[in-house]
């Protein structure tokens, strides 16, 4: 028995220089995920201001034109300059040196408020935001220009599951990035089986008495120390250089993060056990990787997909654990419900693939 | 008494038959060699007394148990080093060797290991940074490090460079010193007939012949080949005509100014030639008679060219 302990350390010490000994992994597993978080941080996480350059052109001929510009005015996101011509004013639309451009209908009384958008940046959130506050624009010249009081407003306020109400997409941005490097750690780190097994170490450790469920703990407890890592510093770069908010619930967050690292290296396990070769075990990989990115609610939000996508993101694990993890270190939601159906999903996938793996590995065994 | 008995093992993949009715026994204390050229069925063999293969039918016994019942302590008690030298490569030599220490129950120190296979001086070195020949020790000492009374060595010296099969030799006879079994496999003749106290050769999974080195070559014929260089090639004309009535020589051959003789009584044509190199005042520049080896008992045995 106490030497069942002894190797049960050492092959756990092992491991862990074995992880850490490897450049692949300083790179994928903690330089790339804090590269990918700045990236998007500087990119998408700012402050939520939203900012643009119009030009308005035409004669302010009439109250309509007037409140409009006014109006315009008053939004205090739009930079408004009004001295161009419509053919300059149109030369910096194309340079996208300006966001829009806003034309005023010729005659005072009636006629149209165009608005032109470059054409390449038609889908973009800026051209929408612009669309809408035109729109908008329009509607408060046409009160003026009839006199009617308006009868409804609609004011729009964003209410979030969190506490917080201070939450910000960096907020967001965060916890999805350290949930996809705990995945991807899992999913990316069961390589090593891969390798033993072609190398012929697999073989020549079966000829020892060593035993084979000892590894597998300790190569799974190699795989929660490289995550703790991961974990400290994308909270630390998050809240320090992106002022991300976090509202740990410990409880919620560490069952969730156990489970999860648990599933996602019993799903690596599985795509070990299918693949012969590391280039075939990484490929499988990142197709996974990549599809759970994208469906899991990591940098969008699940309910944006098309209809027909989001049955698919319901059954992925990633969905639930990210889910999870929020939870546990962003809304401060205990352990509510939604955690427990989070950590049962992430219980299934998990043993399903382990069982899976084992049964091909056991298949692969007796047929050598 | 033997530590480890194959008998009538075969083993079939598919359609190959890898290995056909084989038998033989290994002795305490003995350096046993399993020798054929690439593909006869030595690593098969091997892995099924190993216990990574089942063989189709036969039976094996290690150090008296078999591997259905005992297979925890035959794995306590033997030492393997396979045909890859699988190794943690980012590991140091040091940290191999205890980690694979910590598998058994009981084990040698791991520096006595280190210096027993010579790499003391590189156990801080990671694996990967090791020659060809050093991770080959490594992986030996990996094999010794339970104290086993039977280690199985797997071509340990395929692909390594002359000095570097030296210092593999020096590791074998230093086992033999200290009286453990050895079970060799290698497809250097050279190296059997240096190592083995007896061999074992196996072709197309078949065992064609089994003795210690000098006693197989002590099976062939008495016939060796006498090798003569003379001055020119007139002198090498001369002593043709004298070795071809010379009553032992079987075959003379003359190329220029050399001459191969075969011969039953070596000797004795020997002789007969210098006598008459003398009396006829020829000069001969080199003499040289070719040992048999256990190359030319591959020959014998199998009716094939051996191809390292």
């Amino acid at each position: 028995m106490a030497y069942r302990m002894k190797q049960l350390r050492m092959l756990f010490d092992a491991q862990l220089k074995e992880t850490f000994r490897e450049r692949q992994v300083w790179f994928w597993s903690i330089m790339f995920p804090v590269l990918l978080l700045v990236i998007f941080m500087v990119i998408f996480g700012g402050d939520g201001d939203f900012s643009a350059k119009v030009a308005i052109v035409g004669e302010r001929s009439g109250a309509a034109a007037e409140a409009f510009v006014q109006a315009a005015e008053a939004t205090g996101v739009l930079k408004i300059e009004q001295d161009l011509d419509l053919r300059e004013a149109e030369k910096r639309l194309k340079d996208k040196r300006i966001d829009a451009v806003i034309v005023l209908p010729e005659s005072g009384e009636t006629g149209d408020f165009r608005l032109l958008l470059n054409a390449e940046g038609q889908t973009s959130s800026t051209s929408q935001a612009l669309g809408s506050i035109a729109g908008q624009l329009t509607a408060a010249a046409n009160q003026v220009a009839t006199g009617a009081a308006p009868a409804f407003d609609l004011k729009t306020e964003y209410v979030s599951a969190s506490n917080n109400n201070r939450l910000k997409f960096s907020d967001f941005l965060l916890s999805g990035m350290i949930a996809l490097s705990i995945s991807q750690s899992g999913l990316f780190g069961m390589v090593g089986l891969v390798e033993i097994r072609r190398k012929g170490l697999l073989k020549r450790l079966k000829m020892t008495p060593v035993n084979m469920r000892l590894f597998g703990i300790a190569n799974v407890g190699a795989r929660f120390i490289l995550s703790i890592v991961q974990v400290i510093l994308l909270t630390i770069i998050g809240v320090l250089a992106f002022r991300a908010n976090v509202d740990f619930s410990p409880l919620t967050f560490l069952l969730t993060f156990i489970v999860g690292t648990l599933a996602f290296s019993g799903l690596g396990y599985l795509i070990s056990a299918v693949s012969k070769t590391m280039e075939s075990y990484m490929g499988i990989s990142n197709l996974v990787s990549f599809i759970m990115m994208f469906l899991s609610g990591i940098f969008i939000d699940v309910n944006v997909l098309p209809g027909y996508l989001r049955p698919v993101s319901h059954v992925l694990p990633l969905t639930f654990f990210v889910d999870g993890i929020r939870g546990g270190m962003v809304y401060g939601s205990g352990m509510n419900a939604d955690m427990w159906l989070n950590l049962a999903v992430l219980a299934a996938w998990g043993a399903v693939s382990f069982i899976l793996a084992t049964l091909l590995y056991r298949r692969r065994s007796a047929s050598v | 008494m033997h530590v480890l008995e194959v008998s009538r093992v075969s083993k079939s993949f598919g359609s190959v038959r890898a290995v056909q009715e084989v038998s033989f026994a290994a002795n305490r204390g003995e350096v046993f060699t399993i020798i054929g050229p690439n593909g006869a069925g030595k690593t098969t063999t091997l892995e099924m007394i190993e216990g990574l293969q089942r063989p189709d039918s036969g039976a094996i016994t290690v150090l008296g148990m078999t591997w259905d019942k005992d297979a925890e302590n035959i794995k306590m008690r033997i030492g393997v080093q396979p045909q890859s030298s699988a190794l943690f490569d980012l590991l140091t030599v040091e940290e191999n060797l205890a980690l694979f220490a910590s598998f058994y129950d009981r084990h040698r120190p791991v520096p006595e290991i280190m210096e027993l296979i010579n790499l003391t001086d590189h156990r801080r070195k990671m694996v990967k940074t090791l020659s060809g020949g050093q991770k080959q020790r490594l992986a030996i000492g990996l094999g010794l490090i339970n104290d086993p009374d039977i280690i199985f060595l797997d071509e340990p010296t395929t692909g390594l460079d002359p000095q570097a099969r030296r210092n593999i030799w020096d590791i074998v006879l230093k086992l033999r010193e200290i009286g453990k079994t050895t079970v060799l496999t290698t497809h250097y003749m050279e190296e059997a007939e240096q190592l083995s106290d007896r061999v074992c050769i196996i072709d197309q999974g078949r065992v064609v012949a089994m003795d210690t080195p000098k006693a197989l070559i002590g099976r062939l014929t008495r016939e060796r080949e006498i090798h003569l260089k003379f001055e020119s090639d007139a002198a090498a004309a001369d002593a043709e005509g004298a070795a071809r009535t010379e009553p032992h020589a079987t075959r003379v051959e003359r190329n220029g100014e050399h001459l191969r003789i075969r011969s039953g009584k070596p000797e004795a044509t020997m002789y007969h030639l210098l006598g008459f190199a003398s009396g006829n005042g020829l000069s001969i520049e080199q003499v040289s008679i070719r040992e048999m080896s256990l190359e030319d008992v591959f020959i014998a045995f199998t009716g094939k060219e051996w191809r390292d």
